[in-house]
Formats: C-alpha cells, structure tokens, sequence
C-alpha cells in the first residue's frame, strides 16, 4: 500500500497473542499482494514499548505511517487500553486501527468505534470467512492512502 | 404500701381508669363537702340575719319610747303641741316595731317579749295619761305623776327584760360569725385539697400517658431501625448477587473466548493443509510440469507448521477444559473444618518457598498473629500458598524483595495480610488479575491465569473475602478476610 508521499513504505504493526492467528493473518494478507513490512507482536507490552519508543512519547514513529493490527484479547492487558493510547498520542493518533478479535459483543464493537478504531472485523471460526475478510482487508490496505504522522 | 401493691400488677390501662376513678371519687366528695358547708353558711347567715333583727328592732323599741318621752317631757315643760308630734308617731310606730320584734324572735323568748309588750303598753298609757293631765291644763298633776318614777321604773323593767333577749341575740350573732368563719375556712380547705387532688392526679395521669407515648414511639424507632436493616441486608444480598451473576457472566465471556481462539486456529489451519492438497495433486498428475512441482513444494512447506499450530490448539483447548474443570471440582470439594494455627500453617506456606526466596535473593517473614480459626485446613493451605508463589514470583528487579505476612481479628474475623514490595499491579488490571486464564503487567513469568481465579473462588467457599491493594513499581497487598469459624461446622 503507498503512503500520501511516495517511497515511505507503510509498516504493518500486527499486535497478536495467538501465534496460530497471526500465521493465518500473515499467510493471507500476503496472498492478497501485500508485501510492506509486518510487524507482529504477541503481547500489549511488547507493542506500546515499540509503539512508542525508548522516550515513551512515539517521536520515533512520527513523520511515519503505520497501520495497526490489534487484537483485543491480549494476555497482559486488554486491547481497549492500547487503542485509547495510541489514538492520545499525538504523534501516531492518525495510524489506522484495525481490530481484529473473535469477540462480536456489539457493546465492545461500539466502544473501540467510540476510542477512534476505524475498523473492527470479527474473526469467524469458519475459516473461508476469515480468510476472505483478511484478503479484503489485504485488498482494502493496498488501495488505501495511509496518511503519515506529525 | 402493701396495701396498693396489688395496683402494680393491673395492665397500664387498667391501672389509669382505676386512678382516674378515684381522682372522681375524691372530687365529688369534695365538692359534697363544700357544698354540705355553704348550706351550712347559708343557715348561719340566715340565723345571724333573724338575731341582728332581734337587736335592731330592740333598739327600734327602746328608741321609740325614748322619742315618746322626750315628746312627752316637752309638752309637758312647753305645752307646746309640737313636741306632740314625735310622740304621736313614736306610739304608732311602736306595734310595727314590736310586731318585728315578735316575729324575729326565737321561740323561747317569746314569753319575753310578750312581757315587754305589756310593760311597753303600761308605759305608754302612763305617757298618755301625763299628757292628757297636761293638755287638760293640769300641768302640775302630771309632773307630779313623772315624779312618781313610775314611767322610769317600767322603763328600767323593760329594759331589764329585753336584756337577756338582746344578749342571747348578740351571743348568736356571735356564734354564727364564728361558724361562718371556721366553715369559709373549711370550704377553702376543701377546694384547696381538690386542686391539689386534681394536680396530683392529673400529673399521674400525664406521666402514665408519657410513658405510654414514649413506649410506642420507641417501639415505632425499633421498627424503623429494623426495616433500614433489612433494606441494607436486602441491598447486601442482592449486590452480593449481582457481583455473582456479573462474574458469571465474565466467566461465560472469558471461557467462550478462550475456547473459540484455539478453534479459530484448528479451523484455520485444517483449511490450509486441505487447500495444499490441490497443488500436490496437480504436481502429481502433470510432473513433469516445474511450475506445478514449485507450487507443490511451496504448499507442502507450509504444511508442518500447519500442523504445529493444529496441536498446539488443540494441546491449548486441551488444558483450558481441565482448568475449568479442576476449579468445578475445587468447587464441589467437601470442606473439612477444623481449628487450624494460623502461625504453623503460614510458617509451613513459608518454608515451601524458603528455597526460591532465598535464591531471588529476597527474605520473607511472618509476624505472628498468636490466631486460631476453624476452617479446611487444605483450602488455607492452597490459598496462602499461592499468594506467596505470586509474591515470589512477581518481585521487582532492581530492589531486594521483601515479602511479610501478618494477621489480626477484627469484629468477628480473622484478617490475614500478605504484602511485597514487589512490581506492583496497574489500577486497571486489579479486577482482571483475578479473572480466569487473564493476567497482567510484563509477561516474563510462566503462568496460565488460573492462581487467583481458584485463590479468589476458594476464599469465598470459606465464607470470607480477598481485596488487593496496590501500586505500580512499588509493591502489592493482598487481605483475606475469614470468619472465625467455618459456617456448616459441628466444631466449636
């Protein structure tokens, strides 16, 4: 997918604890044609620490783009916690954030849209869905424009 | 006063209408009395009345012959008619007057005055008699007369007669006073023991009624206090109830969740290995085709790991169910109470983890409570045990841990406190800690989220309470609160 200037490759963060998901998201996000860098990690702690650098304050993802990946369910923390700080932090509150999460609780799915989500997708155990949702998002991420942080 | 001591044991209403009635008693006789009394005074005003009549019409009588004298002296000096007037009018009206006398007087001086009225005629026929000498011109004959002395020994006659009538009148006149005054005085008396009769009664009576209002009002306190209680044992109940059922329903999500990843992963992945035949099948019916040999290579490359994720899923899937089970059967576990010291069992908790304390370079102490409880000793055992493990566990790098326990009672329970200064537990995450199969903060710890879901489910079987306190980066207190004897128990 490109970026409003190009040559600035968009970096996938894909923050996932179940290893077996994020194969799957992989495989599939691939298949659709993606090839920008994916970035996975398994847990919450792992991901804001990279979200937002060694300062804590993301200026090492600004004048970046990135689009997140997120899973709600993560083993340390809830997902609802990195969304709401990512989405505070001026320097990478403009990254997409797509959820991803098995959960369809309709309170859940308002709140992230409420946090500033701009994507929720539930993950169906029916595998031909899934799939096909990861491909449509795959297909969906290389026409979009990704716009590049402050 | 035995003599009333039988009024104590009359019920309260009873006793105030006998108290009443008697209060009407007292008045009535009381009022009889004064009433009795100004009859009384009535009477003896009326006696006073008849005996001052008796005076005044003696003095009238005595009066008039007086003026008759007088009149009749002067004629007789002057030979004047005029001075025949007051005599003239004097002899008339001395029968009014005699009359009155006669009529007021008491009947046994009857007899006096009938003498006085013939001494009285006798004078006053002697009056006549000088003066008719005089008007005949024989002035001399009736001077001659007055110097009898006749005319003054009837009057010293009459006058000796009326005397013990006049005094008798005088001693009524003052005995009747005296009677008046002592039954005034009795009236006061009487009227004055009323008030007080009725003062007296009537503050009984309000004390009594005070005493009964002050009786329902603090029945109607006790009601009220009794029906807050019951609210908040309702508000208890049902919040208690609602925290259950929210957990439960935590629990529903949590399990659904759980269960459905691993099988989002077997699904997935089973579709994988199944859309990786087709390339192996088209390599073997063309295989001469490398292109299709490339493609059967590339699928079947992703086939182990396929597999690998399958497994794991299902290895996965696997233990979650036991968890659940094994907390199900925790659950259902027979409770055994008995007194347990609380110092030997934490001391035996302790020395289970004496080894890794002393390796994480840390030192865990316990002070001691000198407590006893009765409660299932391997239920305590599971719970202390693994707060510790947790302390232990989760201690700060960069500071030596320190880890103490501590107990004490408070209104019937036994509040046993484990605390560490070790990395602490996020505001956020003070609920989630407890939950099933969730945990928190840096995840470089082996552990399935399963400890203080079971620690928590387990206290309450015990009839008590966990709370955690903590902050961030500094450490973390755990306190579990026990009844002193294990509800359901045939011990103690």
């Amino acid at each position: 997918m490109s970026d409003q200037e190009s040559g600035m490759p968009v970096e996938i963060v894909m923050i996932e604890d179940d290893e077996g998901h994020a194969q799957l998201i992989e495989r599939n996000i691939r298949r659709a044609g993606v090839s920008n860098k994916l970035t996975p990690f398994t847990n919450g702690t792992s991901a804001l620490s990279y979200l937002f650098g060694p300062d804590g304050q993301g200026t090492v993802h600004a004048k970046r783009s990135l689009l997140i990946l997120l899973d709600l369910n993560l083993p340390d923390m809830s997902g609802v916690d990195i969304l709401t700080k990512v989405k505070a932090n001026v320097h990478i509150k403009r990254s997409p954030v797509v959820v991803l999460t098995t959960t369809d609780d309709q309170t859940e799915i308002q709140r992230c849209y409420d946090l500033g989500a701009n994507v929720y997708i539930t993950k169906p155990v029916n595998y031909e869905n899934f799939a096909n949702a990861i491909r449509q998002l795959g297909l969906f991420l290389s026409v979009i424009q990704v716009p590049k942080n402050e | 006063m035995s003599l009333f001591s039988w009024v104590n044991v009359l019920p309260a209403g009873r006793r105030t209408v006998l108290l009443l009635a008697s209060a009407v008693l007292v008045l009535a006789g009381l009022v009889g009395a004064s009433l009795w009394m100004v009859g009384e005074t009535y009477n003896r005003t009326g006696e006073l009345d008849r005996a001052q009549r008796v005076l005044d019409s003696a003095s009238q009588v005595l009066g008039e012959i007086r003026d008759a004298e007088t009149g009749q002296r002067g004629y007789l000096l002057t030979q004047d008619p005029a001075y025949l007037d007051p005599y003239r009018s004097a002899a008339a009206a001395l029968n009014e007057q005699l009359d009155a006398l006669d009529a007021s007087a008491p009947s046994a001086d009857k007899g006096v005055v009938q003498k006085a009225r013939q001494l009285i005629n006798a004078k006053m026929l002697e009056l006549q008699r000088t003066i008719d000498l005089t008007k005949n011109g024989k002035v001399s004959e009736a001077i001659d007369r007055v110097r009898t002395g006749r005319g003054k020994i009837l009057m010293d006659d009459l006058r000796s007669t009326l005397l013990p009538l006049t005094d008798r009148a005088r001693g009524n006149v003052r005995a009747n006073l005296e009677a008046t005054r002592a039954n005034v005085t009795w009236i006061a008396i009487a009227t004055g023991l009323g008030a007080l009769v009725i003062v007296l009664l009537t503050g009984i009576s309000v004390i009594l009624s005070v005493r009964q209002i002050r009786g329902l009002e603090a029945a109607q306190k006790e009601i009220r206090s009794l029906n807050e209680g019951l609210e908040q044992r309702v508000l208890d109940r049902t919040s208690a109830l609602t925290q259950a059922n929210d957990e439960i329903q935590r629990f529903a999500y949590i399990v659904s969740h759980d269960l459905r990843s691993p099988l989002v992963n077997v699904m997935g992945f089973t579709s994988e290995i199944e859309a990786a035949v087709a390339p192996i099948e088209e390599h073997f019916a063309a295989p001469e085709d490398d292109k299709k040999l490339e493609g059967a290579r590339t699928a079947l490359a992703e086939v182990p790991d396929s597999l690998k994720f399958i497994r794991q899923a299902t290895g996965r899937m696997d233990r979650l169910i036991n968890a659940i089970l094994k907390l199900a059967r925790e659950g259902r576990r027979e409770l055994v109470p008995e007194h347990v010291k609380l110092d030997t069992l934490l001391e035996g908790v302790i020395g289970a983890v004496q080894h890794q304390v002393t390796e994480a370079g840390a030192e865990i102490k316990l002070a001691p409570t000198y407590l006893d409880v009765v409660s299932d000793r391997i239920a305590l055992e599971q719970v202390f045990g693994n707060l510790v493990d947790n302390a232990v566990k989760y201690l700060a790098d960069g500071r030596p841990g320190r880890i103490s326990l501590s107990g004490r009672r408070r209104f019937g329970k036994v509040e046993i406190t484990v605390e560490d200064n070790g990395r602490g537990i996020a505001p956020q995450d003070l609920e989630r800690v407890f939950e099933l199969f969730r945990r928190a903060g840096v995840q470089d710890k082996p552990g399935e989220g399963i400890g203080l879901a079971h620690t928590r489910a387990l206290v309450r079987r015990l009839g008590g309470n966990i709370t955690l306190t903590s902050d961030l980066g500094v450490g973390t207190r755990f306190i579990v609160e026990l009844p002193n004897v294990l509800e359901g128990s045939g011990v103690g």
